[in-house]
């Protein structure tokens, strides 16, 4: 199948700064991939090569199989962009803007209400239809931009942190509405707030320092990590007791035990590789009949792994930095 | 052509989606009504060789110094301010397109301002006593009036293209006008004669209305002003597509 996306290479340089230093990956059709990486990290300026907006220093890029530098327009024809901070016209209605948007986009006469309607209907703002951009809430104007996205019917949407400056619950309704929107578009969609991602997307990619860190399933990139093995207990007993009965199992590495209120005492436990420990310390409680009321895993978030892996290229970065000073 | 459409109408409803549009028309409406019954009251006076729309095409250069900063300040500034630019250029849209329909927005407004002096035309008429008005000069004049006003346009697009800054902008293309149209007019009085005064007195605006206004249509400035808007036009396009490579 031909890629969505096919970044090969890709560099961009300003002014003696590297934003983006040979990077490459592929999107595939109908994938949601969330392009996860701290502020300034290369995110946006990625998205602005892959829709046409700036070129690149160096590099192939394509986006469904046309090149982008020497198709700009037909690409663009594919996409839907929302840049940051949803940049509209302030001084329109919602359906004049959308109206003329579709007119750019080259959505013919008679399918112009048509679309027009449908982009609203499905970002929820038909009834702000005759409002006046700028008075609208952020929430809104975050959906005129996903609507405006929409209209041309885009086989790819470019969303650039389509959930910044929202409320919980505004976050909420644009993530289901991305949700949606993937059964019908492949979705690229720039973040740093990790739950996001592991809710809408069925990949992740890591940016950072303009370059890709790690490129996976949000699944897969916990079970990488290594770290199934943290559980947190919570039995009727003494704290020495329960240290010293759940040290004697032979793949714990290390226990950290503590009073809880109620007599109680709770416990994290950490494995020695990546066991669940949970069985095993289910028995002990029994054994020494221990009224038990928690036992649960830690959970590693992508939080975890962002850190992890963002800090594991500092480090090897500082680390090339010593060699080369130590070499001279 | 068909987003060239789509473009003007967006931009002509800017006009007059926020106050500008309606300020700038009331101030050129104030300034031209003003010239006129001076000029009335002045004819009045005696008889003289001037016509009335003669003089008041020769007042064309005050609201122009004024006006047309004012309607093409925001035109790619605010665009560039506000990052609604990264939307157009991200639609299938080329550069040419967006520079070629804003400046025929400014210019279809300026037109419109031009245009309800006509009801001058029509007091005039009504006033003269059943003398048929010489028509060929107005229409001239009209003419003129629209050929200096599209170069000067194409000046003011320019300088809004360069900066994020309406005020800057507004700033840049009164300086430009000022000169094109005030200092080399200075200039042709200065250099009496000789080869300087001949040149300025060339490229002088007010010598060129004038004939206009007297119902001479020469083709050189014609030339002269379709050429400068050429150029202006195609340097407001590569200062756009400078972003491609700095």
């Amino acid at each position: 199948m031909q890629p969505m996306i096919k970044v090969e290479g890709l560099t961009k340089r300003y002014a003696g700064v590297t934003a983006l230093n040979n990077l490459s990956f592929t999107v595939q059709p109908g994938e949601i991939v969330g392009f996860l990486g701290p502020n300034g990290a290369g995110k946006s300026t990625t998205m602005r090569i892959l829709t046409g907006f700036i070129p690149a220093t160096a590099g192939r890029v394509e986006v469904a199989g046309l090149d982008v530098f020497e198709n700009s327009l037909e690409v663009r024809k594919h996409i839907g962009y929302m840049p940051e901070n949803n940049p509209l016209y302030e001084d329109m209605r919602v359906v004049e803007y959308l109206r003329f948007r579709s007119r750019l986009k080259g959505v013919s006469r008679a399918q112009r209400a048509e679309r027009v309607d449908y982009a609203m209907e499905k970002t929820g703002i038909t009834d702000v239809r005759r409002r006046v951009i700028g008075q609208l809430s952020k929430g809104y104007r975050q959906r005129v931009g996903l609507a405006d996205a929409l209209l041309g019917a885009p086989a790819l949407l470019i969303l650039d942190e389509p959930t910044i400056g929202l409320d919980p619950v505004q976050i909420r309704q644009v993530r289901q509405l991305i949700k949606e929107l993937g059964q019908a578009h492949t979705i690229l969609i720039s973040t740093h707030i990790l739950p996001e991602v592991e809710m809408t997307c069925n990949r992740v990619l890591i940016i950072h320092h303009g370059k890709i860190l790690a490129s996976d399933t949000p699944d897969n990139l916990k079970r990488s990590l290594n770290t199934g093995g943290l559980v947190l207990v919570e039995v009727r007993a003494r704290v020495t007791d329960l240290r010293n009965r759940l040290e004697e199992l032979p793949e714990v590495a290390n226990v950290s035990a503590e009073p809880a209120d109620d007599g109680y005492a709770r416990a994290l436990v950490e494995a020695k590789g990546a066991v669940d420990l949970r069985e095993q310390i289910y028995r002990v409680a029994v054994a020494n009949r221990w009224e038990l009321r928690e036992l649960s895993r830690g959970r590693t978030t992508l939080e975890d792994i962002f850190v992890h892996i963002t800090r594991e290229e500092d480090e090897a970065e500082e680390d090339r930095r010593e060699r080369r000073r130590g070499a001279r | 052509m068909r987003n060239v459409a789509a473009l003007l109408r967006r931009e002509l409803s800017a006009y007059f989606a926020s106050i500008v549009g309606y300020v700038v028309v009331m101030f050129f409406l104030i300034v031209m009504g003003v010239t006129f019954a001076v000029v009335v009251g002045y004819l009045n006076r005696g008889p003289t060789q001037l016509t009335a729309m003669k003089i008041l095409f020769s007042m064309f250069w005050l609201p122009s110094l004024v006006v047309i900063p004012m309607i093409t300040m925001r035109l790619l500034a605010e665009e560039k301010r506000a990052g609604t630019i990264e939307m157009l250029m991200t639609a299938p849209v080329t550069e040419g397109a967006v520079v070629v329909a804003k400046w025929l927005g400014a210019l279809v407004l300026y037109g419109l301002m031009w245009a309800l002096t006509g009801g001058y035309v029509l007091i005039l008429q009504h006033f003269s006593g059943g003398a048929p008005l010489d028509v060929g000069p107005i229409l001239s004049g009209y003419l003129g009036v629209l050929l200096i006003g599209q170069f000067l346009i194409a000046l003011g697009l320019l300088s809004s293209s360069m900066t994020k800054n309406q005020v800057a902008a507004a700033l840049m293309s009164f300086a430009m006008i000022f000169m094109i149209l005030i200092v080399l007019n200075w200039m042709s009085f200065l250099f009496q004669g000789g080869v300087f005064g001949q040149a300025f007195r060339t490229l002088s605006a007010f010598e060129h209305m004038e004939d206009f206004a007297r119902g001479i249509v020469d083709t050189r400035p014609v030339i002269l002003y379709l050429s400068g808007t050429a150029v202006a036009l195609f340097l407001t396009i590569r200062v756009l597509e400078s972003r491609k490579w700095r």
